[in-house]
């Protein structure tokens, strides 16, 4: 383990995305390997870019997981399913949370009944392996079959968010002429899923 | 490929633009003379992005070289090469050749049996320098050509070959960047199957063609730019280039990055953009005039 990523990189936890990459290539560069050939110090400075990339990572890995709710391993479903469906919904839960969605994937595809927590397990697998509108289809069948349950809820206004944030943030950098039609149907998908949360008393988005 | 990867003029700054066509043209002039005439005819922009994406990431060192080109035969063209431009072109090559392949085998037509043998030779000796990615290329290409056969309905299915192929591309080496690298290509690739699917719908549709797309056009009767079959293109669309740059910006890219975002969030929409004013003019029109009064 290392120590404070932040401080490794020399930026504050406030800096942005971009100054983080700025400090990474700084250092990385001071650091590389090929400028320290034949130098007794050459040890010393593949250890600092070593260390400097994996805070790097780190860094990205903690702020990606900030906005993401996260898969939990214990399940939030309350229909009714038999104990041997349960077992299985709770193997799968297990092997999505170890990233090995080949298994999860087989474990769903052996069951016969198609409860609205085997769609939403179906939809988190499918994005691990990179399916991505399986996922989202399968997550609006969760989500229909199942309205109330937060978890469903959850990861289909996440699907949808990330869409989002990337018109949001692609008009940052380039904005195109569409004809007043660019930022499609995500919004109003986005507004959909939002409705739908406050009749659980929620509030997923709180811009809308 | 398909011409899909390209900037978007207006917003990119001269100075950008001016480097964006330097890392093209150094293409060009790598393909001619690894390749000669028959190399450059596959020049691409899709491929340049991949060159500006690589140098950004792994800063290698990079000439410039001025020189006279046969398309511009005024004045000297400004090029940027370094030892990603050489890997680009081989793989270029590789595409290209595997391109006519599939002309061939699909068609019989002369003029796949006739690519093939133009670029047979450069292949064989690109394949043994880069053996792995070669056979993840072809297996890629086939599974995708089994598909397309028999008439596969998964979009992700068909899709994600396309993306495991560009995926694969984008891994220069094996370090800690692959991961990244290999999911921005994977859903880039998707991207550009799928717009690739949407802009050809009609003509697909008349010539009998595969398209993954036609059901779900077919049973839309509502054409008009708020209909079924235009929203879910535009989701589909809009969520494989937000897995994509979801993935690039978790790069340490910092060179050149006004020309990669230029292209990712804006460049990458050009087609579409065209293809949607032309299908759906007067619909624009009118929605434009109510934003007007309003």
């Amino acid at each position: 383990m290392i120590g404070d990523p932040y401080q490794i990189l020399g930026v504050s936890q406030n800096a942005s995305n971009d100054e983080i990459k700025k400090a990474y290539r700084e250092l990385s560069r001071k650091y590389h390997p090929d400028s320290y050939v034949d130098n007794p110090l050459a040890g010393l400075a593949e250890e600092k870019f070593k260390e400097v990339q994996e805070a790097y990572k780190q860094v990205m890995d903690m702020r990606e997981n900030g906005s993401s709710s996260g898969f939990s391993g214990t399940s939030s479903y309350s229909g009714n399913s038999s104990s041997d469906d349960m077992a299985k919904y709770n193997s799968a839960r297990t092997y999505i949370n170890a990233r090995q969605y080949a298994q999860a994937s087989n474990i769903l595809a052996g069951m016969q009944n198609r409860s609205g927590e085997w769609h939403y397990l179906y939809a988190v697998t499918s994005m691990g392996t990179g399916n991505n509108m399986e996922a989202l289809n399968h997550a609006q069948q969760a989500v229909s079959m199942d309205p109330n349950n937060k978890e469903y809820a959850n990861f289909l206004n996440q699907l949808q968010m990330r869409g989002n944030r990337y018109q949001t943030t692609g008009g940052g950098f380039g904005q195109r002429q569409t004809g007043g039609l660019g930022t499609g149907n995500l919004c109003c998908d986005l507004f959909c899923a939002d409705q739908l949360c406050e009749c659980m008393g929620g509030d997923l988005c709180s811009c809308m | 490929m398909f011409g899909y990867v390209t900037a978007y003029k207006p917003e990119l700054k001269m100075k950008d633009f001016s480097k964006y066509k330097a890392y093209y043209c150094g293409l060009c002039k790598t393909l001619q003379r690894n390749y000669g005439f028959k190399g450059q005819m596959t020049l691409s922009y899709d491929m340049t992005f991949l060159i500006v994406l690589m140098t950004s990431l792994y800063e290698c060192p990079t000439t410039k070289e001025e020189n006279r080109c046969v398309v511009h035969p005024i004045g000297k063209r400004e090029m940027l090469l370094n030892e990603i431009t050489e890997y680009v072109a081989d793989i270029n090559i590789v595409l290209s050749y595997y391109h006519f392949v599939d002309d061939w085998m699909d068609e019989r037509s002369q003029a796949g049996l006739a690519g093939l043998r133009l670029f047979r030779k450069a292949y064989v000796r690109i394949e043994s320098k880069y053996p792995h990615k070669c056979a993840v290329i072809k297996n890629a290409l086939r599974r995708l050509h089994n598909l397309e056969k028999n008439d596969e309905t998964n979009i992700d299915k068909v899709a994600g070959c396309f993306g495991d192929l560009m995926g694969e591309l984008l891994v220069y080496k094996k370090d800690l960047w692959e991961e990244d690298l290999r999911r921005t290509g994977f859903y880039l690739g998707k991207f550009v199957y799928l717009m690739d699917a949407y802009d050809d719908i009609e003509k697909d549709i008349k010539s009998g063609n595969y398209n993954p797309l036609k059901n779900s056009y077919m049973e839309d009767e509502q054409k008009s730019i708020t209909s079924e079959y235009e929203v879910q293109c535009n989701t589909m669309l809009t969520m494989m280039m937000a897995e994509c740059t979801e993935s690039f910006e978790r790069l340490p890219c910092v060179e050149n990055i006004d020309i990669l975002r230029n292209i990712l969030y804006a460049g990458v929409w050009n087609k579409y953009d065209k293809k949607r004013k032309e299908k759906y003019q007067d619909e624009i029109q009118s929605i434009e005039d109510e934003i007007l009064v309003n």
